[in-house]
């Protein structure tokens, strides 16, 4: 026997909104079903839930969600509303004796004037309740909420437009969403260290969520950078590793506690980053696979951190002789910073998500971020990036115009063990990957097409697909 | 950092090192000792990933005898509270960490192992 919830969002990062509901249902063991019509360009939405306490585990980790109410009617007109309301009495007839309430009314894409809020709080005088009104502290708050199309870009009278709402809303208030005040607390401008390519708190807070962060669980940031994304994940209780192939970015300034753990401190999660590691990931020391619930990473677009791997672009004209590649014999007594490469976005992906079902348990999770060339994006993209034993279980836009980013979660659906697999340079031959499909993805060479403003060249060369 | 939790989880990976590469030996460290809270829940997870041995070890390497040789059947308290201190409480600040096979030296700057493989070890 489900009951029927009404949720307010926050209508930002709308396709972002089922995927969190439905990773932290999973996290939660809540059984829930996203309604067939579910419309994420609208902030309310009605949905089944076992009890009220599902209700409020989802308001209390959700960022997304504003508020939730036990739900007592909607409709086109308020003689709808009061229809469904009187029909649901036994959601609220333990109220009527007794119980001191307020009324809130409110719009989304509106002020109504303060008579016909006044009106309208009279109109439900049906529900016959006998006790107090209570502005500050009562046992029960009723909310009314009128949805408006967004009039953005009109100039118009305050009221303009008053009544002519699109649906109403109508339930009893259960709890605030909570989480939310997290975007406040994890704001990048407060943090003590942080860098032009930290990922923003709110963003980094979803990806926390997507991979299921929990007390206990055991997480990996294989480019860590400025450390955003473990402090939200170890924030809701999650252990972390990060590592990165420039140490520069995680330390900050020498002789100082390294940066990342500065922020971790300021935010109380320190102890939870286990260690930090500066090594290049795809010649990564790890000693085995099978290790972490979840792995979580904004990798280089190569737009503003430049992506690299070790290795040499160009070979070298003479191979070294041993003497000059002994470490030790740097005459300038600097450490030695071994040579780099340019690596490649969709070459990048693909390496990932390969590490990640080595390096992942079972049923774990890899949620990274993909830039797409807006123009040319195709879901094809994503699904040749794949190989045997991971899926796609969400994939939201954050849209920037002539590019966007996707919020890639993919989960480990084998038990299978592989071995470590080789990032061999210039062979990109795994057998089980299917990029050898041909297809070309709209992000290779994505940092090309960056700079280039997402033109197509003038020549008679064009990428095929 | 580094913690010993983490260095039983690390092997050297550079070129043709397969065998004799785990675990890496600790050489002129600055180790600190910081506590922090007990959390069954993560050493629950973690320890079925644990290489006994190796981490016994290390430990020893450190100065810190208190775990025994091998994994006892029952997991008591004191066994506990040792087995936490020893993968959470011991950091090895500074120094470094070889490969007992190719002799890869991967220092350790203020509590940040740089793990780059050189040129010529790179696969």
């Amino acid at each position: 026997m489900k009951n029927q919830y009404l949720f307010g969002f926050a209508q930002v990062h709308e396709e972002f909104r089922i995927p969190e509901l439905i990773s932290i249902a999973e996290l939660h063991n809540i059984a829930l079903q996203i309604p067939k019509d579910a419309d994420v360009s609208r902030p309310f939405m009605v949905l089944e839930l076992e009890s009220e306490y599902d209700a409020l585990a989802l308001a209390r980790r959700c960022i997304l969600i504003k508020w939730v109410c036990d739900f007592y009617g909607r409709g086109r007109t308020y003689e709808e509303v009061y229809q469904e309301t009187r029909a649901n009495v036994s959601k609220w007839e333990k109220y009527i004796e007794n119980t001191s309430f307020r009324f809130i009314v409110t719009a989304y894409n509106h002020k109504i004037p303060q008579s016909r809020q006044t009106t309208i709080v009279e109109s439900f005088s049906f529900m016959d309740l006998k006790g107090k009104i209570e502005m500050k502290n009562p046992d029960i708050t009723l909310m009314c909420f009128e949805e408006y199309v967004d009039k953005h870009g009109t100039t118009r009278e305050r009221h303009e437009g008053d009544g002519k709402f699109k649906e109403v809303f109508f339930g009893r208030l259960i709890a605030e969403g909570s989480a939310r005040q997290l975007v406040k607390i994890f704001d990048v401008k407060k943090r003590t260290y942080f860098g032009n390519t930290s990922m923003e708190a709110e963003i980094s807070l979803l990806m926390a969520n997507q991979t299921l962060a929990a007390p206990g669980k055991l997480l990996y940031d294989p480019f860590l950078g400025t450390g955003s994304l473990a402090y939200t994940t170890a924030h809701f209780g999650a252990w972390v590793y990060g590592s990165d192939i420039d140490g520069r970015q995680m330390r900050g300034k020498q002789d100082m506690v390294p940066g990342v753990l500065r922020s971790a401190e300021q935010y109380g999660v320190s102890y939870r980053i286990l260690d930090l590691f500066t090594f290049d990931v795809t010649q990564n020391p790890w000693r085995c696979g099978g290790l972490f619930d979840a792995i979580i990473t904004d990798p280089p677009y190569g737009v503003r951190a430049g992506a690299k791997r070790l290795g040499r672009k160009k070979p070298l004209k003479k191979p070294q002789t041993t003497n000059e590649r002994s470490i030790a014999q740097r005459p300038d007594d600097q450490p030695y910073i071994p040579p780099t490469k340019p690596y490649e976005l969709s070459e990048l992906a693909t390496d990932l998500i390969l590490l990640a079902r080595y390096m992942l348990k079972p049923h774990g999770r890899l949620v990274f971020f993909l830039p797409t060339v807006t123009d040319e994006y195709e879901e094809v993209d994503v699904q040749t990036m794949l190989c045997e034993g991971m899926e796609v279980i969400a994939n939201s836009l954050q849209d920037f115009g002539s590019w966007g980013r996707r919020l890639i979660t993919i989960r480990k659906t084998t038990s299978q063990e592989y071995s470590r697999p080789n990032f061999a340079h210039g062979g990109h031959e795994q057998i089980d990957n299917y990029s050898g499909s041909g297809h070309i993805p709209a992000h290779k060479d994505f940092r090309e097409k960056y700079f280039k403003g997402f033109r197509k060249d003038d020549t008679a060369e064009d990428a095929s697909s | 950092m580094v913690r010993l939790i983490s260095h039983n989880l690390l092997a050297c990976h550079a070129k043709g090192c397969t065998s004799n590469n785990f675990p890496l030996q600790f050489k002129d460290v600055t180790v600190e000792l910081r506590e922090q809270e007990s959390n069954p829940d993560f050493l629950k997870n973690i320890m079925p990933r644990l290489e006994w041995k190796a981490l016994v070890g290390a430990a020893r390497q450190l100065g810190d005898t208190s775990l025994p040789e091998e994994m006892p059947e029952m997991l008591d308290d004191e066994f506990l509270k040792n087995l936490h201190h020893v993968l959470f409480e011991i950091h090895v600040e500074e120094g470094a960490m070889v490969c007992p096979n190719c002799q890869h030296v991967y220092p350790i700057l203020n509590g940040i192992p740089n793990m780059l493989l050189a040129e010529h070890e790179i696969s």
